[in-house]
This record gives structure tokens, C-alpha cells and sequence, in this order.
């Protein structure tokens, strides 16, 4: 079982600080408007709300680094992960359409990388493991397509 | 070839028609305002009929579709253009429907699916209906043609049993009726389609109805809830003429035809539909069965190929046979997929104490809510009514959990679940494409895990499962795919 690259938490952790911000500024409107005639600070208040959302957002982050596993089998490729609602994936390399690397700006500039898996399904038809270290990221993703490959579907639908 | 020239016709009627009311509001609202003059409205009208017809004109004149060997070539697009080939093997479904509009010009929509993306990803609007047709049996053609120049698949597709006198088609097929609906049925399966779940919205309108209909009939004791009752019986029985008048509709005349390897259907009474259903690229069965069907024994089937997921045009998944005894059905769905009989295992029964909590709690946020309303801003009558429903919890809790279910046989799994609408669903394990095990953060604290199996045609789901048994059942599936698919057998990767 392979875990993600620890980067990953300052990536997601930047995620939450972007999400902490929305909604202060969003609480400091509020707060300032006083709808309900609470008069309170709206900066205060606003900054109360970023923290307590950051915080939030970086253990929610930790949590899910911890909990995101990987590993590539013989015949399937297995993911773990969730929070909330674990979800244990098996994806057959038989059943691989393609796979795509993505890499954001973010993951450019942490050096990080997404491999994302196709599958013809309907439902979770894509499984993306985020947070690979770059190399590991191209790594990986020749290795699944040649897996794929490898394993010849008579028919991929 | 091009489309038919009356598609211009047709297409800007129909957005006439749609842009009527808009004219309507658009001049009510103008005689409104004193400075604007009619004139204008009138000129401003004009000019969108104007550029209306003009576009559908140069979208006729820059649609072309040809059927060149292999591939359906399609060239379109008035401002961007696009031109597309789509290899023939490939084609899933293909669709012919006729509204009422089009069946008195004589046209006809074809819709051609394949596996790739959700939208439809040939929709020829409009065609002749006998363009639509040859264009139906030509694709079947050439697709068959296809198959058997590369033919190295094993002859397993000769495992229909002649039920109905076989006839020869164009292609060169035989073809039998599998299924027709008869005019009684039809009315039967009208009856039976009704969701009984919309009957809450009766008893959800009730405390809102009964008051407003307090003045109007006056305060005598008694009187408001007879008419209060009176009208309950009447939505009911609305609902449920609408719901059997949408049925009637829409199975209205069907048949269905089994021709070499291909389903056909054709059904409807103001919309015509027509289509071909392929058999090789068959997904997944299901057999659904209504409460009010299943207590009178009947069943229906869909037949879910990876093309019909996620387009309403064909209404979700091709419905195979809207209506029969649960034997025909199941006798049907063998002849397809000839899925053994296995008895279905049920989820640990803590599974069903976690759904009487799950209902108990709801029942509780219902009733909080009432009370909260009723202490805080208007009062309600019989507040505490809520209350009631708590006896029912455990009753809910028992027919969810018995209406669940999981079998695995060599060659399919099937699962089934739903007690309003019960959906047993037959997965091939060679179609199987992803499958998970989840917990959420309550199914964890009871040890219940869920399974979904995933296909090109849907997934199905068997909830609240041992955690342990859940991995097992969803190895298993994998072990079995892989297997089937004829994958190379390493290892035993499993944990």
C-alpha cells in the first residue's frame, strides 16, 4: 500500500485557507449589515470565523491524507480513502479506457501531480489518486496504461 | 444526404409555438407601458421570425449525414461547424421518435447512441419516416456486416428459443415478437404504474388545504372535514388518472421484436418511439416491480445498454417490457441473460435496527419541527401528530431490510432492493467495470459496509452488509470479472 505525497497537506491545506476566507468575508457582510441588530465587530468576527474554518479545513486535510491508500495489483488497481464515507475502490486494468496525468499550478508549484484512471462505467467512471509526488505521478501512469495494455480487453464496454 | 426539407417547417413551429406565450406576455406587458408603440413590438417580432427562419434554413442547408462504409459521417453547424464519424461498430442504440407534429408532415427524429459521453451523439432531425427506417436497418446492416468480417467471436448468440412465429426481414434475419402489450394489459399496466408514495402529497396538502377551505364552507363541525376529505380522495384519485394517463401514453401499441441479435421496440400513442436495442452490447437487466405490482404479481423489465445511460430520450433505460407476470419477466430476462436461480442473502438484521433508528430519527426532526412552529410562530392543531408515525419506524425498517438483497452465481451477481419501487438488477460479471465497498461514518459503527458494482449501464448498489462480507462479495465480483473478461490470471491479488 502506497500513501500520498505529504505535500498534499499544504496543497489541500491552501484549498481550506481559500475556503476560510469566502466565508469570513462572507460572515464580516453579515456581521456588518446586522440583519438581526446583534451589533457585534464584523472584524472580529470575521477573523474568528477564518480561524475556526481554517482549522476545520487543515484537520479535515490531515484526515484525509491519512486515509487515502493506493496500491497496484496484479490484476486490479485497489484506492482507499474518505473521511466521512470510506470508500475502498478495485478498478480491473481490463477495464481501463485511459489514463490522463493532470497537473494544476498549485501541483506545478509543489511539485505534485493527479493521475486520474477512465473507466466506460457510469458512476465513478473516473478514480483520481491526487497528491502523487511528479515523478511518482508519470510513474504511475505508464505503468497503469501499460498494465492496461498488457491485460487486452476483448471489449472495453 | 440532407435532412427533409420540412424539418425547417417543423422546427420553426415548434419554436413558434414555445415563443407563443412569450408574444403574449410581450404585448401584455407592452400595452402596459404608455411611450412604447405596438409597431415596434410588431417589427421586433418580425425580425425574429426572420433570423428564426434564416438560421433553421442555413442549418438545413449545412446538414448532411452519410452512411460511408464503416463509419456515419455527420457534417453540421451554422456558425462553429463539426463534423463527425462515428465508427458503426460502435453504435449502441439507435432511436426513432415522432411527435405528434412530426407524424402528420411525415418526418421522424433518429437518435444514434454510442457508449462515449453522456448526450446522444447522432440526433438527425428531421428525416423521412422511411429515410428513419432504412436508416435503422441500414446501420443493423452494416454493423452486422462489420461483425462478421471480423468475426472471432464464439456462436453463443443462438440461445433463443422460438416462442412466436419467426418471420425473415430485410436483413436477411429472422424475426419473432417477444412481447406485445395487448389493449387490457396496457390498461393494466396504466393502473398499476402508480407510485403510491405520491399519496403523501395528500396528507402533506391536508394542513394546508383544511384551513384555507374553513371560510369557504363555513365553520359548521363536521362539514369542513368531510369536504376536507372529500377533497383528499379527489388529488388521490387525480394522481393517480394522471399517472396511469402517462403510462397509457407512453406504452401505448408497444411490441417488442427480437431480430437476429438486436431488440426492437416500438411504442407510444401521441409520440411514436422506434429503436433498436442490441444485444451484444447488453449491459444490465432490471426487473422492477412496483408495491402495487407486486401485489398482484406482475413485473417489468429494462434492458440497459451502456448508450441508453444518462439520455432521457429513450426514457432512461430502453424499457424492454413495461408489463407481465413476474414469470414472463423473469422468463424473459433468462432468455437474455440466463442468470441462474440463486436465493438472495439478506443483510444482517442490524442493519435493519440502524434503518428503525434512521426513521425513528426522522420521525423526530418532523416532530421537533412542528412543535418548533408551533411554540414559536403560528399555532398548529394536533402538533404532537407526528408523534404517531413512530409506530410505523420499525414497520418501514422491516420492509426496507426484507426487500434487500444479494445473490452471486458463476456468472452474474444480482441485486436487489427498494420496497416502493423494488429493483432487482442483473449484472454480468464480464460487464463489470469498477466495484467499491463504502461505510459511512454510521454504517462503520455497526460493522455495515456497502457494495456497489459498477457497469458501462448503471450500477446497483447492496447496502448494509457485514463489513467483512461486503469485501468478500466485491473480491469475489472482481475475481470473477477479471475471469470473465479473460484477463491473465496471476497471482491471487486479493487480500
Amino acid at each position: 500500500m502506497e500513501r500520498l505525497h505529504s505535500r498534499v497537506l499544504v496543497q489541500w491545506s491552501a484549498g481550506a485557507l481559500v475556503t476560510a476566507a469566502v466565508v469570513a468575508v462572507v460572515a464580516g457582510a453579515i456581521t456588518f449589515v446586522d440583519p438581526l441588530s446583534l451589533s457585534l465587530p464584523p472584524i472580529a468576527v470575521a477573523g474568528a470565523v477564518f480561524g475556526v474554518v481554517f482549522v476545520l479545513g487543515v484537520a479535515y486535510a490531515w484526515l484525509r491524507y491519512r486515509s487515502w491508500r493506493y496500491e497496484v495489483r496484479t490484476n486490479t488497481l485497489y484506492i482507499e480513502r474518505g473521511v466521512l464515507t470510506r470508500v475502498e475502490t478495485i478498478v480491473p486494468y481490463v477495464r481501463v479506457q485511459h489514463v490522463d496525468s493532470q497537473r494544476g499550478p498549485l501541483d506545478r508549484l509543489l511539485g505534485l501531480g493527479t493521475v486520474v484512471v477512465y473507466t466506460a462505467g457510469s458512476r465513478g467512471a473516473d478514480v483520481s489518486i491526487p497528491g502523487l509526488a511528479a515523478e511518482r505521478a508519470t510513474t504511475l501512469q505508464e505503468r497503469l496504461r501499460d498494465l492496461a495494455i498488457e491485460s487486452e480487453p476483448t471489449d472495453a464496454v | 444526404m440532407k435532412l427533409h426539407p420540412l424539418t425547417v417547417v417543423y422546427r420553426v413551429g415548434r419554436r413558434a409555438v414555445s415563443l407563443g406565450w412569450g408574444v403574449v406576455v410581450g404585448f401584455a406587458g407592452a400595452s402596459s407601458i404608455p411611450f412604447v408603440d405596438r409597431r415596434l413590438v410588431v417589427a421586433a417580432l418580425a425580425l425574429a421570425v426572420l433570423a428564426l427562419v434564416g438560421y433553421e434554413v442555413a442549418r438545413y442547408q449545412r446538414f448532411t449525414y452519410a452512411l460511408a462504409g464503416t463509419t456515419l459521417e455527420l457534417r453540421s453547424g451554422v456558425l462553429s461547424r463539426r463534423e463527425r464519424e462515428i465508427p458503426i461498430e460502435r453504435v449502441q442504440n439507435v432511436d426513432v421518435s415522432r411527435t405528434v407534429g412530426q407524424r402528420v408532415i411525415g418526418l421522424a427524429t433518429v437518435r444514434v447512441e454510442t457508449a462515449g459521453g453522456g448526450n446522444t451523439e447522432a440526433v438527425l432531425e428531421c428525416v423521412s419516416a422511411a429515410a428513419a427506417d432504412d436508416l435503422q436497418t441500414e446501420l443493423r446492416r452494416l454493423k452486422r456486416a462489420a461483425a462478421d468480417a471480423g468475426d472471432i467471436e464464439s456462436g453463443d448468440d443462438v440461445r433463443a428459443g422460438g416462442k412466436a412465429s419467426a418471420t425473415t426481414d430485410a436483413t436477411g434475419e429472422t424475426s419473432e415478437v417477444v412481447f406485445g402489450l395487448g389493449r387490457r394489459r396496457l390498461l393494466l399496466a396504466s393502473a398499476l404504474s402508480f407510485d403510491v408514495r405520491l399519496l403523501s402529497v395528500v396528507f402533506v396538502a391536508q394542513p394546508v388545504v383544511q384551513p384555507l377551505l374553513a371560510p369557504l364552507v363555513g365553520d359548521l363541525a363536521g362539514v369542513t372535514t368531510v369536504v376536507a376529505l372529500l377533497v383528499a380522495v379527489l388529488t388521490a384519485v387525480g394522481l393517480w388518472l394522471a399517472s396511469a394517463a402517462r403510462t397509457f401514453a407512453r406504452y401505448y401499441g408497444f411490441r417488442l421484436v427480437r431480430a437476429g441479435d438486436d431488440l426492437r421496440y416500438e411504442r407510444g400513442l401521441g409520440r411514436r418511439y422506434t429503436g433498436t436495442i442490441p444485444l451484444e452490447k447488453l449491459q444490465t437487466l432490471a426487473v422492477e416491480e412496483t408495491a402495487l405490482e407486486r401485489a398482484f404479481g406482475y413485473a417489468s423489465l429494462s434492458v440497459v445498454t451502456a448508450g441508453s445511460v444518462g439520455s432521457d430520450t429513450t426514457g432512461g433505460s430502453a424499457a424492454a417490457v413495461p408489463l407481465a407476470t413476474r414469470a414472463d419477466v423473469l422468463a424473459l430476462a433468462r432468455d437474455l441473460e440466463p442468470f441462474a436461480d440463486a436465493t438472495m442473502e439478506r443483510p444482517p438484521t442490524r442493519a435493519r435496527t440502524r434503518y428503525a433508528i434512521r426513521y425513528a430519527l426522522g420521525v423526530a426532526v418532523l416532530l421537533a419541527l412542528t412543535m418548533a412552529v408551533d411554540a414559536l410562530l403560528t399555532p398548529v392543531p394536533y402538533a404532537w401528530a407526528p408523534a404517531v408515525l413512530l409506530v410505523l419506524a420499525p414497520i418501514a425498517a422491516h420492509l426496507q431490510w426484507r426487500n434487500v438483497g444479494v445473490a452471486l452465481t458463476n456468472d452474474y451477481a444480482v441485486v436487489r432492493r427498494g420496497f416502493w419501487t423494488r429493483r432487482t438488477r442483473v449484472l454480468p460479471h464480464d460487464r463489470v467495470q469498477t466495484t467499491a465497498v463504502s461505510a459511512t461514518f454510521f454504517q462503520r459503527r455497526r460493522g455495515l459496509a456497502s457494495v456497489a458494482i459498477d457497469t458501462a449501464g448503471g450500477d446497483a448498489v447492496a447496502p448494509d452488509y457485514d463489513a467483512a462480507r461486503a469485501r468478500e462479495i466485491r473480491d469475489r465480483v472482481v475475481e470473477r470479472a477479471c475471469a470473465a473478461v479473460g484477463a491473465r490470471r496471476g497471482a491471487d491479488d486479493s487480500h
